[in-house]
């Protein structure tokens, strides 16, 4: 059967064929390497969790999460960055339609927000260390600042290489290139998000339960 | 440039989602947000129950993640990602769990030796070790009760005799703590460094020590009681 189809392509025609199912197997593979990069990450997230969950409540007669979390800080926080993780989406569909403007537009917009989440989490910061808890403070503050800390880490380094390839896309345009990192990105942004969940559920919410 | 949309626009559809995937995922991800922030600040339910909602809540909320926008098994068969997936979920579960429960019997098994057998001794009654008292109590005279209720300790004050037993009870839904001493310090009394009294789940310990001694809720100082013990 596939020979019939064959019989009735030009020549140009099947080479081009066999030229895309090469660049779509290696789209798979370089997307199965990024998964596996998730994954491993993920574990390492695992780890400082169970360090939290274990560490959370030794904190020496100071005061506790539920002492200092603000709850609408942390819910303000997590819309901030589902409705970015929204528009990452968006700019997605809009790179796959070879739509340079939109992809711009969308990213764009993904980028302030995830800017918006790291000064509220910044913010938060400054204020714990203003009022004298560093991560030297107790095992609490030691796990909790470890474990938000690296998540703002990787949204740093997420809106680093975002503002990276948006350059790239307003320079060069969209080329398939673009479009596999744009894909990447946007797989890294989404981690991101479900790593945040965990967060606001585990430290911010569980503290007043 | 013809070539690329010409690329990328045969690709199928369903392995990348359509705006509306994307618009109903970006839905339900805020009504999973704000069931849970609503159960917590407003306390309509509270306790293990709570917890188990809003951890349900959580799960659900990454499900939704996980197939509106990762897209995760609809991608190109076999789904060796999704396997990946699994695996990693699965040792996060070991990994997690597994520490959690390890540290949670961990404060026993760092006591010293001596620390240790007196734990043991209390726990089991073995009264004498190798021809030594060990403190504890070879028998249990009568019991008295403490309630914990609303941040209240009642009675704040408890006479009793040597070998009697003293029994914590909370009715409040959130479980707590008790430490011996007062805060911020704490003291070992027969053994034991923090009862975590749960609701529905009393415990009792053994007054092996002599005089009087203070104890508190190291989240709630000023919910505190001391009992004295006489010969």
């Amino acid at each position: 059967m596939g020979v019939e189809r064959y019989k009735d392509k030009t020549m140009a025609e099947s080479v081009a064929t066999s030229e895309m199912n090469h660049e779509a197997a290696a789209n798979d593979r370089v997307m199965f390497g990024f998964w596996v990069y998730l994954m491993t990450d993920l574990l390492m997230f695992a780890v400082l969790f169970a360090v939290y969950a274990v560490l959370h409540g030794n904190t020496e007669g100071g005061p506790g999460g539920s002492d200092l979390f603000s709850q609408p800080l942390a819910l303000a926080e997590t819309l901030i960055l589902l409705t970015s993780s929204f528009t990452c989406g968006i700019g997605m569909i809009a790179a796959r339609r070879g739509n340079k403007n939109q992809v711009l537009v969308w990213f764009g917009i993904t980028f302030l927000l995830g800017l918006a989440f790291l000064s509220l989490e910044l913010q938060e910061f400054a204020e714990f260390i203003r009022e004298g808890h560093a991560l030297s403070s107790n095992a609490f503050f030691s796990s909790f600042f470890v474990l938000v800390g690296t998540h703002g880490l990787h949204i740093i380094s997420g809106l680093f290489w975002m503002f990276v390839t948006l350059v790239f896309v307003l320079v060069r345009g969209l080329n398939r290139h673009l479009v596999r990192k744009l894909a990447l990105l946007s797989l890294f942004w989404h981690f991101l998000d479900i790593v945040w969940i965990f967060i606001f559920t585990i430290v911010y919410l569980m503290a007043y339960v | 440039m013809s070539k690329l949309s010409h690329n990328t626009t045969t690709q199928p559809k369903a392995e990348h989602g359509t705006t509306v995937s994307y618009v109903i995922g970006f839905l339900l991800s805020l009504v999973f947000t704000a069931i849970p922030y609503y159960l917590v600040v407003n306390k309509t339910i509270t306790g293990n129950s709570l917890l188990a909602t809003i951890l349900g809540f959580a799960v659900l909320q990454m499900s939704v993640q996980i197939f509106f926008f990762l897209h995760l098994g609809r991608g190109p068969k076999p789904l060796y990602n999704v396997a990946f997936f699994i695996a990693t979920v699965g040792i996060i579960l070991v990994v997690v769990l597994g520490s959690i429960f390890i540290m949670d019997h961990l404060n026993y098994n760092m006591m010293t030796p001596q620390a240790t057998t007196t734990k043991l001794a209390q726990d089991e009654g073995i009264s004498q070790v190798g021809g030594e008292k060990t403190g504890a109590c070879a028998y249990i005279g009568a019991n008295h009760q403490v309630i914990m209720m609303k941040g209240k300790i009642t009675p704040l004050r408890t006479e009793s005799r040597m070998c009697d037993s003293l029994t914590f009870i909370n009715q409040d839904d959130t479980p707590r703590d008790i430490m011996f001493g007062s805060y911020p310090d704490h003291e070992v009394y027969g053994g034991e460094t923090k009862l975590t009294v749960k609701s529905g789940h009393p415990k009792t310990i053994t007054l092996n020590q002599l005089g009087s001694h203070l104890f508190y809720d190291p989240l709630q100082p000023d919910a505190a009681g001391y009992f004295t013990v006489t010969k």
